[in-house]
């Protein structure tokens, strides 16, 4: 017996009997769209029911889990600590962000690497919301993890890492978003407020809010906002694809209404948290 | 209960040990370490080596047993440590350089225990925030490779100087289906056997103190394990037995290791043997 | 542990944290000379051990498998592979461990940590050697096709004893496995969907009877650290940064050896010493076998 001949470096061609030619286009731009179903049988405007949970990760200094619907986030923040050698001197605190997914988040299996783009989404969207004053020198660092992709299994056929080249989708970077924020209060960062983010895909007449994977691979424009909602503010908005001005306004309105209701729940978990403490 | 081994050894034979020391000029200190017999290097052979290292072993079968052998040169200490190290201890660092490709899981692996290993043998305290860099290069592999590069990597840093507590001697022991084991084993043998293990031990100390008076939990110093690694399974009575059999080797090979470094001492404390 | 209602009592406390800090070894000895862990554990204690089944709903087995705090999220992906000429009726098992930036402050993104390809490499061999997986049941279609089992586990919090839980939660995800129905559609293996598994007559599936694998002997593992003439059972990191002797046994359900793995250490490993975290490996092994017979058999349920 003994050493039997190691598998993992071999390269092999594997394949997934998940099968990616089949693709069925719903009929949204029929006539009757609005008896269309979503896949996970939403009304159209309804978010996915969100969970939130702090204290995922004992060895960082916050953290927090989020499930929004099949959508699973950790996110742990670290610091602020020691900024890396290399820095210059600041006298307000530096914030480093990095995404990354499992090689099992999505249906097929991917490699599991670093996602740049939503990186430096995540640093732009919390930038606003995080008093840097108060750790200067120093560098707090949010780290996301994203152990499933939301998506129904069976449509589901873009890989994370074509994401890039599916260029209006903002996949799961709200829910990372939202998430980090509850993980950076529960770190003790001093923030202006919570950030809440969600976004809104438009399929032709319709405006979906919170939408999946699929859905997003269908869609004509995206819409993503995350905004800190007691005090009204946006720290990020990013309009891709096609719009027309009332749509706009309409989709602009939607999503800050259900970031009020998610700050909400935000809130809550937190408050939860901390007089679970006290008993 | 007797084995036939391949090249005639009885079980409890290594195959014959080579070891020099300074090879290397610009290290500042270099071993090389061989287990076994290098037949005559024909091309023809040298052809034969290729197909062993893509994995094709019963070539060595043919050719007869080969030899395992492991360079290590060290290079230190130089002063600093690199990040996520005690800058109150010297750091070691090991590289290993595989004799084809690149590297891979299996070389961190090695990397990762000959460094904890070599950790445990150095005094880390002279010489603080400075680290020791040991490089190891596999010249031909057939068989007990980690072990090899254990002892080479352990001549390699008395060549340097670097201030140890004792020595380590490192062995390979197979254990079969039916409780025996072998020691040293070739390639083809540690494919064939149930499991193995490698382990290491301090080597046997001269002392003047009394017979006895090293002894630590009713057992010599040089019975203590540093580092055991195994593969396959195995019964834990056959475990022990290799452990058995490993300390028994461990003693020749120290004998060995110390004759092979005394040798190259200054003229006097050697003459004075 | 109440609030500290007066001053006296937060003072007292600072100290105790600051020598732990400034004295760790001498604040770890003085808990082991009176048996006893600052976690309040005894020294051959593990730490609380769970198992959820089925954590990962894109996956095709899961588990998520939590030693007190160090939690293990793995899962099993297969994918069809054409066998090779060697071993044409086997399929392939290939394991990796990754350590993500969010388990611990000492890893950063783009640095892989150190740890984590020799747990990956610790955990194939421990795994093969242990001939839990019959790599023949793997096979599809003889020569043609056979599955690719990817196992993937994540660190999600690490606390010590990172082999053990990673180790935990594979043998978990493999016995959570479901193999997906597939059949054969031009020379290619694809996924029969939900619906048609009935009716459809015309495409048969290749694999209807073999929807699990038959594990073999599972292993299970105990971490241990020597220190002086202490052992002390599945460390912290904290204790594993401060007493460095680190020895993992590796025993299968029938109570074979399947690894003995230490790597180095200031102090060395005597027979009595092996025998002992042997022997409380023993132990240990019956707790997780029990442990993983009740979360497989909660999964029944539900």
């Amino acid at each position: 017996m003994a050493a039997k001949p190691s598998t993992t470096t071999t390269a092999k061609a594997t394949y997934s009997p998940i099968d990616p030619t089949r693709k069925t286009r719903p009929p949204i731009f029929s006539g009757s769209d609005v008896d269309w179903l979503r896949p996970d049988s939403r009304g159209f405007h309804q978010c996915r029911p969100a969970f939130f949970r702090t204290g995922a990760v004992n060895s960082a200094s916050g953290s927090a889990y989020a499930e929004f619907g099949n959508t699973k986030v950790i996110v742990s923040v670290f610091g602020p600590r020691e900024s890396k050698k290399a820095m210059m001197y600041s006298n307000i605190g530096r914030l480093n962000c990095n995404v990354s997914y499992t090689t099992f988040a999505t249906p097929i299996r991917g490699q599991g690497s670093d996602h740049k783009d939503f990186s430096s989404m995540l640093h732009k969207a919390l930038e606003g919301a995080i008093i840097l004053e108060t750790f200067p020198k120093t560098t707090v660092d949010v780290f996301a993890l994203v152990l499933e992709s939301g998506g129904s299994i069976r449509f589901l056929v873009k890989q994370v890492d074509e994401l890039d080249t599916l260029w209006f989708a903002v996949g799961d970077l709200p829910v990372v978003i939202s998430c980090a924020s509850v993980a950076l209060a529960d770190a003790g960062i001093m923030m202006y407020d919570l950030v809440a983010s969600v976004s809104v895909s438009c399929l032709g007449k319709n405006l979906l809010i919170d939408p999946v994977l699929e859905e997003e691979s269908y869609q004509d424009g995206s819409l993503m906002i995350a905004c800190m909602p007691s005090r009204y503010e946006v720290t990020q908005l990013t309009v891709t694809g096609e719009w027309s001005t009332p749509h706009f306004n309409e989709a602009m309105q939607l999503c800050l209404d259900a970031s009020a209701k998610l700050g909400k729940i935000m809130r809550s978990c937190l408050k939860e948290a901390a007089s679970d403490e006290q008993e | 209960m007797e084995v036939d081994r391949a090249d005639g050894r009885n079980p409890n034979q290594l195959r014959p040990l080579a070891c020099s020391c300074s090879i290397l000029h610009r290290a500042h200190g270099s071993a090389s370490w061989s287990q076994g017999f290098r037949f005559i290097q024909t091309s023809h052979f040298y052809h034969f080596n290729l197909f062993v290292f893509t994995s094709k072993c019963y070539f060595c079968y043919w050719v007869g047993s080969g030899d395992t052998k492991v360079l290590a040169a060290v290079y230190g200490p130089k002063a600093g440590t690199k990040k996520n190290e005690n800058p109150e201890k010297a750091s070691i660092e090991v590289i290993w350089k595989p004799r084809t490709g690149q590297i891979g899981k299996p070389e961190k692996e090695y990397e990762i225990i000959l460094k904890r290993t070599l950790q445990s043998i150095c005094i880390l305290t002279i010489n603080p925030n400075t680290t020791t860099s040991v490089i190891i290069q596999v010249v031909h592999d057939d068989g007990a490779l980690l072990p090899c590069a254990i002892n080479a990597a352990c001549a390699a840093l008395v060549d340097a100087g670097i201030p140890m507590k004792h020595l380590a001697v490192a062995i390979c022991c197979c254990s079969a289906e039916s409780g025996y084991c072998i020691l040293d084993p070739t390639k083809l043998e540690e494919q064939k056997m149930k499991g193995f293990a490698y382990l290491v031990f301090p080597n046997s100390i001269l002392s003047v103190l009394p017979e006895g008076s090293s002894l630590v939990q009713g057992e010599p110093m040089e019975h203590g394990i540093i580092t055991s690694v195994t593969h396959g399974a195995m019964s834990v009575d056959d475990y022990f037995h290799c452990l058995e059999r490993g300390r028994a080797a461990s003693a020749k090979l120290s004998d060995f290791l110390r004759r092979s470094l005394q040798s190259k001492l200054p003229g006097d404390l050697s003459k004075a043997e | 542990m109440g609030l500290p209602n007066a001053s006296e009592d937060l003072s007292s406390e600072m100290e105790v944290d600051a020598f732990r800090r400034l004295f760790p070894l001498r604040y770890f000895e003085r808990h082991l000379a009176e048996s006893i862990r600052p976690d309040a554990r005894s020294l051959s204690r593990a730490r609380n051990t769970t198992i959820s089944m089925g954590a990962v709903a894109s996956a095709d087995g899961s588990a998520l498998a939590k030693i007190g705090s160090t939690t293990m999220l793995a899962a099993i992906k297969m994918e069809v592979m054409t066998p090779s000429l060697e071993s044409p009726d086997e399929g392939c098992v290939s394991i990796d461990f990754h350590m993500p930036p969010i388990c611990s402050p000492l890893v950063r993104p783009g640095r892989p940590a150190e740890a984590a390809p020799v747990v990956a490499k610790q955990l194939s061999d421990t795994i093969s050697s242990s001939g839990m997986i019959n790599l023949k049941e793997l096979s599809l279609v003889g020569g043609k096709a056979a599955w690719m089992v990817y196992l993937d586990i994540y660190c999600l919090d690490a606390d010590g004893a990172l082999f053990d839980a990673a180790l935990l939660s594979a043998v978990a995800a493999f016995s959570n496995l479901q193999i997906p129905t597939v059949s054969l559609d031009d020379g290619k293996i694809v996924m029969l969907p939900e619906e048609q598994k009935e009716e459809n007559s015309e495409k048969e599936p290749v694999n209807k009877e073999k929807r699990k694998l038959t594990l073999g002997g599972i292993p299970f593992s105990l971490t241990c650290i020597l220190h002086k003439n202490y052992i002390l059972a599945d460390p912290t990191s904290e204790e594993e940064s401060i007493m460095e002797t680190l020895v993992t046994v590796v025993l299968d359900s029938s109570n074979q050896l399947v690894s003995l793995y230490k790597p180095g250490g200031a102090v060395l490993a005597y027979t009595s010493a092996v025998q002992d975290c042997i022997a409380l490996t023993r132990q240990r092994v019956k707790e997780l076998h029990q442990i993983l017979e009740e979360a497989i058999s909660g999964m029944e349920i539900d």
